[in-house]
């Protein structure tokens, strides 16, 4: 029989990736969805069936991480072989502003989903997509052993997340992981990171869709990695013998001004053109995260195959595609050269055109 | 110049409400909940996704409602925001009680310690009166609702009562009875039928398959209900009104106006769940009955069979004091509103950002 596996966050990047991935592995997928008055699934969309074929293997659900008795429920009738949980709000500026509800959904929503596992009995992994965030303040290096100092609402709640998750496995012994993911994009990541913004403004600016990027300060330095590479390593842990915990990244770190110049470069335009000062206050300054992956690539053999330049250029590509342009073409080589997901659409309202969330730019916080 | 805040901006009322509002000169404020995904397309579509101010909101945590009243300072607050299917209520109450039911108490003790001069609006349903007792209904009628989605409803009506009158926040509830439009969510009933009589038009679907087509509705207009919204917050007094057509009709008169719009003339035949809409011209089987329901989960299905069974009578709204002291009367009648449902969705069904 097919293995069933329960995703939270499906239909963000992550999450979509690893339901690609499952079903390429014979997995019956069944994702958890908010209930909204737009269906928020562009992301996978190309896994929707009708809700009346019998033979479907993807099957979504509406529930919300700070719903107990839902939660509940849907584990005991899915019985799922594996959980993964990714759901949560994770915009570390937005965790300022609703600091109750970032506590409440990761930190909470993620104790809800352990506590549902262990009161239905049922035999099941769980994999905690956790984050740096929660390193903060620790100096690197940046691996399993380095002592969490979060600095903000979102990293807090990983932090006590990733704690409740060990607290299980060891009190419960549940098979329970977290994976410490560093910076991973794709063309389908959320269309405000830095790296997507800046990606999504080439296209748009090209298409005479948008005038200017604005970015605030170029100086952070961070470890940039493919999100279906990092999606993966997820998988292999729950494959392992024994639950444990792993950071997975790059290992390398370049400022977040490397990357809008090598993307401005791979389409031959002048950066200084378009690129204009985002002049409000930021949370982070030129702090340095690079991942030690060691154990990971130790253990599970883990290794990501794409860098920083190379993703930058996939995913120029596949935002050029979703406005109508011809990319220049050397992320599909790419994706070939790895063998990884070659159909990779970019996710969003192509015809969108904001140079900014809505929420960011207009209101000026 | 007024400022206005909208929860609920990206849905129907919110879309229909900014323009209205904007027409007249406000300021309006969207507040948005946290999404991988920039759900604005109801407001791109009427064009005014540019005017709006959107600031991040959840009603579900206090602090960002308090920051966000403190920082915007509204003088009316539209509380449109909920979770509003009563299938969905039934899988997760406990969420919609806390969104539709106790995020309204969040709003109004906001509003009390801020600046109690602020005008407040809370979206109530018509579906409060549940099991109705007298016909029609109006804003003396008992309350009896029978899903965990109008009880939620139920609670922020009483709650927006109590800070009316304990308080003197001038704070009123709209009993708003079903009204929809080319805006409406996917997967309302009247939203299904324009969808398929229109795909039926074009070719690329062969029937409306639906469960149940003699439960009634009082539908309107959802392009005329947000007016009554405004209205109320412009009286002298704070005061709960039913905003509803006073008529209702049945799910099979809904299918006859959708199809009548294209020139179809629908004819019946069968009884019970073997009962067939027959294009009578080409002698196609356009309507067809089967109890299976638009669910991702149908385990609700039983639960949804309940709520509807336990509404013997149809809920009707009397809207006679919206019309008196608002001069609010609704002009859209069902067939109208299919016509504009069928038309719309004839232009854009291949824009599957709007069908959604």
């Amino acid at each position: 029989m097919a293995k069933k596996a329960f995703i939270t966050g499906i239909t963000g990047q992550d999450g979509s990736y690893l339901a690609d991935l499952l079903l390429s592995k014979g997995y019956e997928v069944h994702g958890l969805i908010r209930k909204s008055s737009s269906l928020n699934t562009s992301r996978v969309e190309h896994l929707l069936v009708d809700a009346f074929v019998p033979e479907r293997k993807f099957f979504l659900y509406y529930g919300d991480l700070a719903d107990s008795a839902r939660l509940y429920n849907l584990i005991n009738e899915i019985k799922p072989d594996e959980i993964y949980h990714f759901g949560g709000q994770t915009s570390g500026k937005e965790g300022f502003e609703l600091p109750e509800y970032t506590g409440n959904i990761n930190a909470l929503g993620t104790v809800r989903l352990l506590e549902a596992i262990r009161r239905t009995g049922i035999k099941t992994k769980f994999c905690h997509a956790s984050s740096f965030e929660m390193f903060g303040a620790s100096p690197p290096p940046y691996n399993e052993n380095t002592a969490f100092r979060p600095r903000s609402p979102s990293g807090a709640a990983k932090a006590y997340a990733y704690e409740m998750t060990v607290t299980y496995r060891e009190s419960y012994k549940l098979f329970a992981c977290n994976s410490i993911m560093f910076d991973h994009e794709s063309p389908r990541r959320f269309e405000t990171a830095p790296t997507r913004k800046t990606t999504r403004a080439i296209a748009h600016i090209l298409a005479g869709k948008q005038k200017n990027l604005y970015l605030g300060t170029l100086d952070p330095v961070r470890d940039w990695g493919y999100a279906p590479e990092y999606v993966e390593a997820m998988w292999r842990m729950m494959q392992q013998e024994k639950a444990g915990d792993y950071v997975l990244g790059c290992g390398e770190g370049h400022a977040v001004g490397d990357w809008v110049k090598v993307a401005f470069d791979y389409v031959k335009m002048d950066v200084d053109k378009y690129l204009k000062k985002d002049d409000r206050p930021h949370a982070t300054g030129g702090a340095v995260y690079t991942a030690d992956a060691a154990k990971a690539k130790k253990e599970l053999g883990w290794q990501p195959k794409v860098n920083y330049q190379e993703l930058v250029k996939i995913m120029i590509d596949a935002d050029m595609e979703a406005v109508g342009l011809k990319p220049p073409g050397e992320g599909k080589a790419i994706l070939t050269k790895y063998n990884l997901n070659t159909i990779d659409r970019a996710s969003g309202n192509p015809n969108g055109g904001l140079e900014e969330w809505p929420g960011l730019r207009k209101y000026n916080i | 110049m007024k400022k206005a805040l909208i929860t609920g901006i990206t849905g129907q009322d919110g879309a229909y409400l900014s323009q209205f509002l904007l027409g007249k000169g406000y300021e309006v404020y969207g507040a948005l909940r946290r999404s991988e995904e920039m759900n604005i397309s109801r407001l791109k579509f009427l064009g005014i996704d540019s005017q709006i101010k959107f600031v991040p909101f959840e009603l579900a945590d206090i602090i960002n409602i308090y920051k966000t009243i403190d920082r915007v300072q509204p003088d009316e607050i539209y509380n449109l925001a909920a979770q509003t299917s009563i299938r969905i209520a039934f899988e997760e109450p406990g969420y919609t009680t806390d969104i539709n039911g106790i995020a309204v108490l969040r709003l109004l003790e906001a509003i009390r310690s801020i600046n109690p001069k602020i005008k407040f609006f809370q979206a109530s349903t018509g579906d409060m009166f549940g099991k109705v007792q007298v016909m029609p209904q109006n804003e003396g009628t008992p309350l009896n609702p029978l899903n965990p989605y109008a009880t939620a409803k139920a609670l922020g009506h009483w709650t927006t009562a109590n800070y009316r009158e304990a308080y003197e926040i001038f704070a009123c509830s709209g009993i708003l009875f079903d009204h929809d439009s080319p805006l409406r969510i996917h997967q309302s009933v009247p939203g299904m039928i324009s969808n398929a009589v229109a795909g039926i038009k074009m070719g690329v679907q062969d029937k409306l398959i639906l469960g149940n087509i003699e439960f009634s509705r009082d539908l309107g207009y959802a392009g005329e209900y947000v007016e009554a919204m405004w209205l109320m917050l412009q009286q002298d007094k704070p005061d709960d009104y039913v905003i509803a057509t006073g008529e209702t009709h049945t799910v099979r008169e809904f299918i006859e106006a959708a199809f009548n719009s294209v020139g179809v003339k629908l004819e019946w035949s069968g009884k019970g769940l073997d009962e067939k809409g027959i294009d009578p011209k080409t002698g196609k089987i356009r309507v067809a009955l089967e109890l299976r329901f638009p669910s991702v989960n149908p385990a609700s299905a039983a639960a949804l069979v309940r709520s509807h069974s336990g509404a013997t009578k149809p809920a009707q709204g009397d809207y006679s004091k919206a019309k008196k002291i608002l001069g609010w009367e609704p002009k859209v009648t069902y067939k109208e509103l299919f016509k504009i449902m069928v038309e719309h969705d004839l232009k854009h069904a291949s824009n599957k950002e709007l069908r959604d």
